[in-house]
């Protein structure tokens, strides 16, 4: 089998859509499709779309065992986390002014939290515990009486990590606190279902499942009941909290990717996690290779490892026939080490060299071989370049 | 991503993948110089040794921790060092060399540190002969 480079090995950061979605989205798109405006109830085309939202709504919901009352649309897992986040302090603000999230969220959560703490909110944010994981240890003591929500992502972005959510979730409830959870990273490479998470709300996107991207949901439990105070006005779409012209052809084609991603979950975790420790088999034996996060409590599909003794960017630059993503904020100016990889007590070296290997559906052995025998042909070249401790007395790499 | 972080000039990439000048000279003590700067943990170490007679540089020789222009710098200065008197140094500068390898600003830092490798290896007192 001929390999045709770059080798595409960023799956977490985002998924090319699946040729059984295009097609029920392409369904939705043209003259001859249900391309109407899925609000128009006064006449036959507007209500076809609206099936097929709804459709779709009743299939994102069946996937999170979620009521299909429950789920409302947006742009993306990042609008999904600011209206969970923004929209339930805000609403909740006689409650209290306190937020509890980890160091190692998305930026999505991050910042929406640093926006609250401008707007006069407080937030704790908890380091996890060993090997990245947040558990209900972390959270408990964070607790306030005035803590109206807790936010911890289902999997880590970065790392893979599984974080403890059901002991959190009840933990919440216990506590009468509002709980997020961001499963961007979970949903269809785990089993995610909100009343066994104890999640009152749940961010979920489409493109990290073989969806489209500008697509995504919040699940918000007793909607349309519990409200949230919402980001976008005009229209009253979606009970009032999130205004906008439905795109009914990324909703189907969201809706198919979460079904498709839920019936495969479990030969497709079974077939990466065998690819995914046949890339670890094949690196590991280079020495000086860490994992990052614990090695068992994650997803198949990511391994996040960083390699002793190579410089960042230059083992990004020489790994450049393998899309990966590395461990720190590329800008035009620095290279900052990932915040993620630091808060788990990496140093600014490691962290730097640090990259985040995802599989996916359409990964293969051939594929994993291939980026075995690049990394340890670049890893050994980059470090036979280095000074192997210098006539200055310094130590070895 | 940043886009054209990555996007190095052809003379970066050549001399990052091919690494021309790199490893260490073969030499008696006495002709002999070494030096180097920088610290890993931030980010650059280069080491440049050379071989001398008579005050002048017959081969050098470079070895770095570094980004590819960190890696493309001290293979560059190793080159053009060779068959220069220890004294002459006017040739190396960083500016000028950042330019050679269409090197963006904030690099410069990091070839300030390649020069500094050199300077100290040429500063070097080679071993009594005998």
């Amino acid at each position: 089998m001929t390999i045709q480079a770059p080798v595409y090995l960023d799956y977490a950061a985002t998924t090319p859509v699946d040729d059984r979605v295009v097609e029920r989205m392409v369904e939705c798109l043209g003259r001859e499709g249900c391309y109407a405006n899925p609000a128009s109830s006064s006449h036959g085309p507007g209500r076809a779309a609206r099936g097929r939202v709804e459709a779709a709504r009743r299939e994102v919901a069946a996937v999170l065992g979620a009521k299909p009352t429950e789920i409302i649309w947006t742009s993306g897992a990042t609008e999904s986390n600011n209206l969970a986040i923004m929209g339930a302090a805000r609403f909740h603000t006689d409650r209290g002014r306190h937020i509890v999230t980890s160091r190692t969220e998305h930026k999505a959560v991050l910042d929406t939290c640093r926006q609250l703490e401008k707007e006069g909110w407080q937030v704790t944010y908890v380091t996890p515990g060993p090997g990245g994981i947040v558990t209900a240890t972390e959270i408990e003591p964070a607790l306030r009486t005035d803590t109206v929500l807790v936010s911890v992502m289902h999997v880590n972005n970065e790392i893979g990590t599984i974080n403890d959510l059901p002991p959190i979730g009840a933990l919440c409830r216990a506590r009468g606190v509002l709980f997020h959870v961001d499963a961007a990273q979970a949903v269809g490479k785990l089993p995610v279902n909100v009343d066994t998470l104890g999640a009152d709300l749940l961010s979920v996107s489409a493109h990290k499942v073989y969806g489209p991207k500008g697509v995504g949901a919040l699940y918000l439990r007793g909607s349309p009941r519990r409200r949230l105070e919402p980001l976008i006005h005009g229209g009253g779409h979606e009970w009032g909290m999130r205004s906008g012209t439905l795109a009914t052809h990324q909703i189907v084609g969201m809706g198919e990717a979460l079904r498709i991603a839920a019936a495969e979950q479990a030969a497709e975790a079974e077939r990466l996690g065998a690819l995914r420790r046949r890339l670890w088999d094949g690196i590991a034996g280079l020495g000086g290779v860490h994992v990052n996060g614990d090695a068992e409590q994650r997803v198949a599909g990511i391994l996040s490892v960083c390699f002793e003794g190579v410089e960042g960017e230059s083992l990004l630059f020489g790994l450049r026939n393998l899309a990966v993503s590395s461990g720190s904020a590329c800008t035009s100016a620095s290279r900052e080490a990932s915040y993620v990889l630091r808060a788990l007590g990496r140093d600014d070296q490691l962290a730097q060299s640090s990259l985040r290997f995802s599989l996916g559906r359409f990964s293969t052995v051939e594929e994993v071989d291939y980026a075995i025998r690049v990394i340890r042909e670049q890893i050994d070249r980059l470090r036979g370049l280095a000074p192997q401790g210098g006539e200055d007395g310094r130590e070895a790499m | 991503m940043d886009a054209g972080i990555l996007d190095y000039s052809g003379e970066v990439r050549h001399r990052f993948e091919t690494a021309p000048r790199h490893g260490r000279v073969l030499a008696q003590a006495h002709e002999r110089l070494a030096g180097g700067a920088g610290e890993p943990g931030k980010g650059v170490r280069v080491e440049f040794e050379a071989r001398v007679r008579n005050d002048r540089i017959l081969e050098c020789r470079f070895r770095a921790y570094g980004c590819p222009h960190v890696i493309a710098a001290a293979s560059w200065v190793a080159e053009h060092a060779e068959g220069r008197a220890l004294g002459e140094l006017d040739w190396l500068d960083p500016r000028a060399l950042a330019a050679t390898l269409e090197a963006p600003a904030h690099k410069l830092g990091n070839l300030l540190v390649v020069e500094d490798a050199f300077r100290a290896c040429v500063a070097g007192k080679p071993a009594a002969a005998g």
